[in-house]
């Protein structure tokens, strides 16, 4: 890294540097556009879905409807997946992110209080109106998660019981809880007053930004944050410190079995939002080996985590899934190093609060 | 001075009034009732303390408890710093960052707006200070820019007002943290030796001649018991965070200022009546550090001392009595670190996590990752 910042101030003190700073809001116009639009929008449009899903359960828990729901919750943590890195403007706003997933949760406070509510059949839980002033930890995909599936990853939603109405009615409330949320966030981003209009009038300095430039670092910052995220709390969990203590019920949503729907999500949301920046251009030539090599790096670390049978709960200590998992692991590192260190140092941009700025 | 304050908490009141809680936005993201109803001791839940910065830009300062759940969100004037907790642990005052000029007083367990202090004209805060053993004072680290030396701001904290009723001359240029020793009565000042004005921001003045020193100060008189300074040749490292360790030795983290490619000692221990004692880093791990330390941590009982390298991404442990390195914990832009308890140390990194550390040579645990905070450079153990 040494070397290469070396590098990077030889080669900007031979460059003829532009009358005037580079302005970097057509590339956060793309982003926005290309990318955040369009993903907020298929989430919600997805999420929308699950009320009609919980309801057919709910009403008749028969093949067609449990592989219905199955599917519908499913395409929405894969949704969710495309979209819960965005960490800023609306996904941040009245606390969605966390009331959309409580993520991490190692030391099961979702289920503590899940408990408590279904002990209690606390009534608050049953309407959208009134969940969403409870703990941020029973609103959202992993609470219904909890409630919706049993330990092997089966729908017990719908099944005969005598808790069988309250669960029916939180896992509504829930349910529509996320489909308002998501439809907000939609809605946050295609309003053009809103956080997209933050980010899109940074040049010269607004009340967030001092320049473009610094709007997009906060960006790029958050896209590395995406990738610390999915390998740190993601995946370093369930690897455990051996194969002997592997932990596949730490993988995210692995109870429901969407853990590789989840990741393979995540790490494709972050790639194309990354290729939504369309930084090429800005990036001196000696660097532009980075496009491919990160798209390269990408794409192996899917491809090894679509070979994987999930659900992981019931695979991972079969065959090489567990070192399969383990490369992975690695190549988020890698992945991680090249964009935060060698690509921000080739296009100049500052990162880490406390590694930047520290006194 | 505007100060942007979210309603105080009764410690009683965090149950009782979570119904109410739970519409602010500031309280929203809590899951306090719930997951403080589920424990045995509500009086002995570990509470921890951090500035942070708000992805919208605004700044504040936090606590959270042994979950890394937000319990309490203060908004701050402007970016803070380090935080004096009194020793009661019923207020405590967050910092400016150098070279900002505010410190608020918070009493975070009674229903009372925080107090809002303004730096004396030509003294600006360093970002660091603590109480006098019997609470009744606060020691705030200062800079007297005009003349370019340091001072210890002395508040009166025992009135219904906070007064600043004198100072105290830290005996070097640009000090920074500050701890009362073990005798109650001894201040111990890291004078990081960086000259630096307002005027010219946060510009270092005087790296060729910079000169830090750990000084020892008798708080009633104001004498220096003694005054060390390392080697000529680490004049550069600038001496800046500290703990003390059982023994009652500061443990300090040093930044360097000289070239980057030299790998000197960055963590030393000092103590009133001995020379300084400097630790070695493996060469393997110091390359990565790029020579800077920013939070220097004691466990419960003074025996693991915990140093961040947030440029490195690593936090190093190491064994107090022998100065022994014990293992490095990689968390990215991890910065802020609290001991929990006697086995295990919080750790806060500028993505949000807050991390759970009982073993270097394990994972840390991510514990939480409260959405849109980047926590800042120093946490600390409330109670």
């Amino acid at each position: 890294m040494r070397r290469l910042l070396f590098a990077v101030l030889a080669f900007g003190a031979v460059t003829v540097q532009p009358a005037f700073a580079t302005d970097y809001e057509p590339k956060l116009d793309n982003l926005i556009e290309t990318y955040i639009q369009p993903q907020t929008s298929a989430f919600a449009e997805t999420t929308a879905k699950l009320p009609d899903a919980v309801r057919a359960v709910c009403s008749t828990a028969d093949a067609a409807s449990v592989e219905t729901f199955k599917t519908a919750y499913s395409e929405t943590v894969r949704d969710f997946a495309h979209v819960h890195f965005l960490r800023f403007g609306p996904l941040l706003d009245n606390d969605r992110l966390s009331r959309l997933a409580f993520l991490p949760d190692p030391r099961g406070i979702t289920q503590r209080q899940i408990r408590k509510l279904l002990a209690s059949e606390d009534k608050d839980a049953l309407s959208a109106g009134t969940l969403k002033d409870k703990s941020v930890a029973v609103q959202g995909l992993t609470a219904l998660e909890l409630l919706a599936f049993d330990k092997n990853s089966a729908v017990r939603l719908g099944q005969e019981g005598k808790d069988k109405a309250f669960t029916c009615g939180y896992a509504l409330a829930i349910s529509e809880n996320l489909a308002e949320m998501a439809a907000e966030i939609a809605e946050g981003w295609q309003d053009p007053d809103g956080y997209s209009a933050v980010l899109l009038t940074a040049e010269g300095g607004n009340e967030r930004f001092h320049t473009s430039k610094e709007a997009l670092e906060s960006v790029f910052n958050v896209l590395v944050t995406g990738l610390i995220i999915a390998r740190d709390q993601d995946v370093l969990p369930a690897l455990g410190t051996g194969k002997d203590k592997a932990k596949a019920t730490r993988f995210p949503f692995s109870r429901s079995g969407n853990s590789v729907v989840y990741l393979v999500g995540e790490l494709r949301g972050v790639q194309e939002a990354l290729g939504a920046l369309d930084l090429m251009d800005l990036t001196p030539n000696d660097f532009v080996w980075i496009y491919n090599a990160v798209d390269f790096e990408f794409g192996n670390a899917v491809g090894l985590l679509e070979a994987l049978q999930p659900p992981l709960r019931q695979s991972f200590e079969d065959g090489d899934a567990y070192d399969k998992v383990t490369v992975v692991a690695i190549t988020l590192k890698s992945l991680r190093d090249t964009i935060a260190l060698e690509l921000a140092g080739a296009l100049e941009l500052a990162g880490g609060f406390n590694a930047l700025d520290g006194d | 001075m505007r100060s942007m304050v979210t309603k105080p908490l009764s410690r009683r009141g965090f149950l009782a009034a979570l119904g109410g809680l739970a519409t602010l936005p500031a309280f929203s993201g809590s899951t306090l009732a719930e997951s403080l109803l589920s424990r045995q001791a509500l009086e002995d839940v570990p509470l921890f303390v951090s500035a942070y910065k708000l992805e919208n830009g605004d700044y504040g300062v936090g606590v959270v408890d042994d979950l890394g759940q937000v319990l309490a969100r203060i908004s701050l004037p402007g970016r803070g710093h380090g935080v004096a907790i009194s020793p009661d642990r019923t207020r405590f005052v967050a910092f400016a960052r150098r070279p900002g000029t505010f410190a608020v007083v918070v009493r975070p367990f009674q229903d009372v707006e925080p107090e809002v202090l303004t730096a004396e004209p030509g003294r600006h805060y360093y970002g660091h200070g603590c109480f006098s053993a019997d609470g009744k004072l606060l020691y705030a680290v200062e800079n007297d820019y005009a003349a370019a030396r340091g001072v210890l701001g002395v508040y009166d904290m025992s009135g219904r007002q906070v007064q600043r009723i004198g100072e105290i001359e830290t005996h070097g240029i640009g000090p920074h943290d500050l701890l009362l020793a073990p005798d109650g009565r001894t201040l111990v000042v890291a004078n990081g030796g960086i000259m630096t004005h307002p005027d010219k921001g946060r510009e270092k003045l005087n790296l060729d001649t910079m000169a830090p020193t750990v000084a020892f100060l008798d708080s009633e008189t104001g004498d220096v018991h003694s005054s060390h300074a390392l080697d000529a040749s680490l004049h550069q490292l600038s001496l800046r965070h500290m703990a003390l360790d059982g023994q009652g030795r500061a443990w300090v983290g040093g930044q360097f200022q000289g070239p980057e490619t030299d790998l000197p000692p960055l963590v030393g221990v000092f103590s009133r009546d001995e020379a300084p004692l400097l630790t070695e880093i493996p060469t393997g791990i110091a390359s990565g550090l790029q020579n800077y330390i920013g939070s220097v941590t004691a466990n419960a009982s003074g025996d693991v001392i915990a140093t961040s390298a947030p440029r490195g991404g690593q936090t190093l442990f190491w064994k107090a009595d022998t100065g022994a390195f014990l293992g490095a914990e990689a968390i990215a832009d991890g910065c802020g670190v609290a001991p929990i308890d006697q086995g295990s140390f919080l750790i806060s990194d500028g993505n949000g996590a807050l991390s759970l550390v009982g073993d270097p040579t394990q994972p840390a645990e991510i514990l939480a990752r409260p959405p849109g905070i980047s926590w800042d450079n120093h946490m600390f153990a409330l109670s």
